[in-house]
């Protein structure tokens, strides 16, 4: 049963990194692959913060969030005068340098990771407190992200990703609206990062490598880009399914490859038999 | 550390060292040139390529012709699989530059799982040794694999240059690059361009693994890291300048060597990844290159007259 509760946390934190993602892909038409450096920020941070200091989790979390919307900020800033595929290397480049950099700093772990972080809720039903919250949390940022695209910023957003000079002619000011969308999504994945850090006690540079951008677009795409329900149903789709091995009682060296070869080996089918996502309409995003 | 010799050391081992990147560049370049796709597949390709080698040579104890043969076999036959059932699929579909991404990158961790699963994740090279006989020409060591690698990769770029110059399908890729649908109806077969693009990189990627396997050890995640480097190149060289990424790659590989001369080791990846942000930020469409301008030929006296009537 604890595994199971293990799994839902899994699940809530990838719905809640799914759903800031389309906010920032899906609604804002923003082509950038570098979530997961976002959702990296936010665990280091936070269990930094945690093992040097006794500073609570709440307040630990908060500042992984900050500095996720600061690093988003300085990002956004300098990339998105650039669009299209540039916009997706210029974020890939800076996933993969900052990861670099994690990977050489001696106190975050280097490529070893931070594997001293302290516990949360200890007991038997620690796991289902931390499910809980998680649900609570991802769908908070759901509602949050419903509301706020379906009020007049979100209309606006949804007319910048369709037509940028038709949108700027209006007087809105897309720039400013670019650096909203992708620093309140990175803000969202800070958060993800530091409740993932605090449940899972572990994290590591290879944790966010570029292998966790295709998972997360992934289930974006593949759950409905630009839809509220996609992402979530994406999310339990590919972290569910490839789990059921778990079961099998195969060799530990097995599992990890073939979990990776059931989560391509869907991604590649769901590609080419509902190339418009699970929930997506053919017109949702565009992008099919 | 400023010894000439050491310096001209780095620089040879540097344009060495560049030639797995060149090809690399140079496959990943030219099909994003002909077919406008960010072939991250290439990655999963180079381990097809890489594990048949080292399958052959290790396990089956073919000789070192066979072995490049079916390396190439079996890349070449991937490379037309993928091209035929999915990519022309997706392409038909007018599916949208994030999914052709989704995709190629899809297919990479697919390739690297089964690598995985068959192989394991332990470093392996072609051959037991990576150890290459070395001879000192003034000063400097010159190693036979550096002589291969430098020779290999100049012939490769001489036949693909004479390639796309002087042969009709080589002109017929210039021209479903510049213009697909317009080369359409001038009769030319873009999916026959598609697939000879492909190919080539195909023939590059085995090329390049070779080189890169017999010098290093190779994990099946090695291929992401490598391809990696290609997108930078191709990126500072300049959408659709296939030899200019060439020569971007060389940049590379000479500012990693050289910068073990002003930082650590450990940071030489870091670098690359700096390179690409500059590049993008400051000359998002490639460095720009100087080309004389060619001065429009004065107007003949019949079009003079006529333009005066």
């Amino acid at each position: 049963m604890d595994y199971l509760a293990s799994m839902g946390v899994l699940i809530g934190i990838y719905v809640i990194l799914a759903t800031s993602y389309n906010l920032i892909i899906g609604y804002g038409g923003l082509n950038t692959i570098a979530h997961p450096i976002f959702f990296a920020l936010g665990a280091y941070t936070a269990a930094l913060l945690s093992i040097e200091t006794s500073l609570p989790a709440v307040v630990c979390i908060a500042a992984g969030i900050g500095v996720a919307v600061v690093a988003s900020v300085a990002l956004a800033m300098t990339t998105l005068r650039v669009s299209g595929d540039y916009l997706l290397i210029a974020s890939l480049g800076f996933q993969l340098g900052l990861l670099q950099a994690i990977n050489n700093l001696e106190f975050a772990g280097g490529p070893a990771g931070l594997s001293n972080i302290p516990m949360t809720f200890a007991g038997p039903a620690r796991s289902w407190i931390w499910l809980v919250i998680t649900a609570a949390v991802a769908a908070l940022v759901i509602w949050l992200v419903r509301r706020s695209m379906a009020g007049p910023f979100g209309r606006a957003v949804r007319a910048m990703r369709d037509d940028e000079e038709a949108c700027a002619a209006l007087g809105r000011s897309l720039f400013a609206m670019k650096v909203v969308i992708f620093a309140v999504g990175c803000g969202a994945a800070g958060l993800a990062g530091g409740m993932y850090a605090y449940y899972f006690q572990y994290i590591s540079p290879e944790q966010f490598s570029i292998a966790q951008s295709a998972t997360i677009l992934t289930m974006v795409v593949l759950g409905g880009i630009g839809t509220i329900w996609g992402p979530i149903v994406g999310a339990f789709v590919l972290v569910a399914l490839p789990q059921a091995i778990t079961f099998l009682q195969l060799p530990s060296s097995l599992v990890g490859p073939l979990q990776g070869l059931i989560f391509t080996s869907l991604v590649i089918i769901f590609l080419f038999l509902r190339p418009h996502g699970l929930v997506g309409t053919r017109l949702a995003g565009g992008v099919h | 550390m400023t010894d000439p010799v050491i310096l001209l050391q780095i620089l040879w081992t540097g344009i060495a060292m560049s030639s797995y990147f060149v090809l690399f560049t140079v496959a990943f370049a030219l099909t994003l040139k002909v077919e406008k796709l960010w072939n991250f597949a290439q990655a999963g390709l180079m381990g097809i390529a890489f594990y048949t080698l080292y399958w052959a040579l290790n396990f089956g104890k073919w000789p070192v012709w066979a072995g490049v043969l079916a390396s190439l076999v079996l890349t070449g036959a991937a490379t037309f699989i993928l091209e035929v059932w999915a990519i022309d699929v997706l392409r038909r579909r007018r599916s949208s530059s994030l999914i052709f991404f989704i995709f190629t990158l899809i297919f990479a961790q697919f390739m690297a799982f089964l690598l995985t699963m068959l192989f394991g994740t332990e470093p392996e090279t072609i051959f037991p040794s990576v150890m290459s006989p070395v001879r000192i020409v003034g000063g400097v060591a010159v190693s036979d694999w550096d002589l291969q690698a430098v020779g290999l990769t100049t012939g490769l770029l001489l036949v693909l240059y004479l390639l796309i110059r002087f042969t009709r399908d080589g002109q017929f890729m210039l021209a479903v690059a510049d213009n697909g649908k317009l080369a359409e109806i001038y009769g030319i077969s873009a999916m026959r361009a598609y697939l000879l693009s492909g190919l080539i990189s195909a023939v590059l990627i085995v090329a390049g693994i070779w080189l890169y396997g017999t010098r290093a050890g190779v994990t099946p995640d090695v291929p992401t890291n490598l391809i990696l480097t290609a997108v930078i190149a191709t990126l500072i060289g300049g959408l659709g300048r296939v030899f200019m990424a060439a020569m971007a790659a060389v940049g590379l590989a000479l500012l990693q060597s050289f910068s073990i001369l002003f930082i650590a080791s450990k940071w030489q990846g870091l670098l690359l990844y700096a390179v690409l942000f500059f590049a993008l930020l400051v000359f998002p469409r490639g460095i720009p290159v100087w080309r004389r301008r060619i001065k429009a030929p004065p107007p003949q006296k019949a079009e003079v007259a006529e333009a005066g009537a």
